[in-house]
């Protein structure tokens, strides 16, 4: 087994509070998805994800805006920065912290998934020679990226991969960590160049260190329907995810 | 059906000059022992950047080693990288033929365009590119090794008109494999009447599968190089032990580690959609597989890990899919001890190895050691 593993201090993560790990799944029709990958400075980067998984080779972030016109709760606009590793032989994105503009979304979201929402205005703005998802917290850019030089795909060259998160389960009072794998239907797909304009580390639980963008992967902006299935699978933050992995539903 | 050794040389942590000089010697020590136990090749891989899980980046010179120590095993690039920013062609004409020169004409030449965004995206290379510069570079090589003056002025590279040399020692030239990892790729191999160099498998339908349109799609292939290589290996992990259970213990300790090893890196699709990429690449069909359904032993089917009589059933049935050759890969962070490696070579030559050679070969083997 490699030897390294995230090193993330959980004490200092603000988690989502879940209720329980029954909820149903959910699906959100015609969804827009601003997608990023950039490459981190590796050896900080290990900070940024618990012990339960080691950081991918070479470690990237993942920069996600995501714009949902309809749901229950009314329409939406989500952003997360994840940290890709790996748990166990899974490729995984683990989230820093989400920002949304729907406080019943951002309740619905944390309670049945425990995802760590807060709130703030999160804009996805779609343009012609640019798509650029945006985050303001108290009337300060915390985040800004932008897919560049579009150009169509097809849906099935699309792989995202299942994200992590940290929540605080009240079932069982603990620490856990949440897996949700969505599934998508793909309606469009484009991929450009990504650009990150701004970015505040600390307002995604990092610092200028641990997240520190070194290099450019790829952008891609899809149209789809997302399904975000009920919880199987959870884990304990401070083991590695081959001894620490619990089945909580079929 | 014949055997061959496949090296990714995987080095544990802590690397220091001892850890990674002592896996290379370990290394070449299993060649030499190979070479006489009767195997019929060893293949290295070129990759970069691939911390623990392959530190080979450099495959002509420990080929080179190979062919010094060795005296009727072949050497095999598995592979070469076909893209610019990793290797110019013209040198990769060059020193693959010095390297035929120096193993009196005992080398394969796979060729392959790599699969991780780790490495592409270390060299700076286009994802989207490298099928189209690997498609290239195999048409030019060929015109390469075999004409006196040679010039190019192509899409990915151009030269002007030089004297390339020297040229290889077999003539025409060495033969040409094709690394297949993602699917259809077979179809590239054949249609161009090069070898399929399998680096991944699925179940033994679909190998068969993929066998059978091989052999049907060369038989109208318009070559690109002087001749056409019908073949089709494919690679396996090899520990055979006298006793089944310790040697499928032993076995699935290699098989996870190694595939547990490849599942850290970074796809090329996982980073970069393209179409490109349609698979994940290298290891995820061999690690699905590797963890697959087996029998009662707990070893997944068609992995030859156990004792003598688990190895022949399970080549027997790779034999059946139309395989000409099976590459074994030995070792992964060190987990087996090097006296364990040694030792299965040998049982595998003397109890495997005859029940699918000749007599006259399968003697030879069984008396190398």
């Amino acid at each position: 087994m490699p030897p390294r593993f995230g090193t993330l201090d959980t004490s200092k993560f603000k988690p989502g509070n879940i209720s329980d790990y029954k909820t149903d799944a959910l699906t959100l029709k015609g969804v827009q998805i601003l997608e990023l990958h950039m490459e981190i400075d590796d050896d900080p980067a290990d900070a940024l994800i618990p012990k339960t998984m080691h950081p991918a080779i070479p470690m990237y972030a993942i920069f996600n805006v995501m714009h949902a016109p309809n749901s229950e709760w009314g329409p939406f606009t989500i952003a997360e920065v994840r940290a890709a590793g790996r748990t166990g032989v899974r490729p995984r994105g683990f989230v820093l912290r989400s920002y949304i503009d729907n406080d019943d979304a951002a309740k619905g979201l944390t309670s049945r998934w425990g995802f760590p929402v807060a709130k703030a205005d999160v804009t996805l703005r779609v343009l012609h020679d640019r798509i650029t998802g945006r985050v303001k917290l108290g009337g300060k850019t915390v985040l800004e990226v932008e897919e560049q030089d579009r150009d169509s795909i097809s849906g099935n060259d699309i792989q995202y991969i299942a994200s992590m998160h940290l929540a605080q389960s009240k079932v069982d009072n603990k620490l856990v960590v949440v897996q949700v794998d969505p599934e998508y239907v793909f309606h469009k797909a484009e991929r450009g160049r990504p650009r990150v304009v701004t970015l505040d580390p600390e307002a995604f639980g990092a610092t200028a260190s641990s997240l520190n963008v070194m290099g450019a992967i790829s952008a891609c902006f899809t149209t789809a329907d997302i399904t975000l299935p009920k919880v199987r699978y959870i884990c304990n933050p401070d083991v590695p995810a081959m001894q620490g992995t619990t089945k909580v539903a079929a | 059906m014949k055997f061959g050794l496949f090296y990714e040389i995987s080095v544990p942590r802590p690397w220091n000059r001892e850890t990674e000089k002592t896996v290379y010697d370990r290394c070449l020590e299993q060649v030499k022992l190979a070479d006489e136990l009767g195997f019929e090749s060893v293949f290295a891989v070129e990759h970069h950047f691939l911390e623990e899980y392959s530190h080979c980046p450099a495959p002509e010179l420990f080929l080179t080693a190979c062919a010094m120590i060795t005296k009727r095993i072949r050497v095999g690039h598995g592979i070469v990288v076909c893209v610019p920013e990793f290797n110019h062609p013209i040198k990769i004409a060059e020193k693959t033929a010095v390297l035929d020169i120096l193993s009196g004409g005992r080398l394969e030449v796979g060729t392959g365009r790599s699969a991780t965004w780790t490495e592409l995206g270390g060299f700076r290379a286009n994802p989207d590119e490298t099928k189209k510069t690997w498609d290239e570079f195999v048409r030019c090589l060929p015109a390469m090794w075999t004409q006196e003056r040679y010039s190019y002025q192509g899409r990915s590279w151009s030269m002007p008109q030089r004297t390339i040399v020297p040229k290889p020692y077999q003539k025409p030239h060495p033969p040409m494999w094709v690394a297949v990892t993602s699917p259809g790729t077979e179809i590239d191999a054949a249609e161009r009447g090069m070898g399929s160099l399998g680096l991944t498998f699925g179940g033994f339908k679909e190998q068969e599968q993929k066998v059978n349109n091989y052999r049907k799609i060369i038989r109208q292939c318009e070559p690109v190089g002087k001749f056409i290589n019908e073949k089709v290996a494919t690679v396996n992990f090899l520990f055979c032990h006298p006793d089944d259970e310790a040697g499928v213990k032993t076995g699935m300790r290699l098989t996870g580690t190694f595939n547990y090893l490849a599942s850290q890196l970074l796809a090329a699709r996982e980073a970069y959609p393209t179409k490109s990429y349609p698979s994940l690449g290298l290891l995820p069909s061999l690690r699905r597989e590797a963890a697959g359904p087996g029998d009662d032993s707990g070893a997944p089917e068609g992995i030859a890990i156990g004792n003598p009589a688990r190895i022949i059933k399970a080549l027997k049935t790779w034999e059946s899919t139309g395989a000409d050759q099976v590459n074994f890969l030995l070792n992964a962070l060190e987990t087996v001890p090097q006296e364990q490696v040694l030792n299965s070579l040998r049982l595998f030559a003397k109890e495997v190895m005859p029940h699918f050679q000749n007599k006259e070969s399968a003697t030879a083997a069984a008396g190398g050691r």
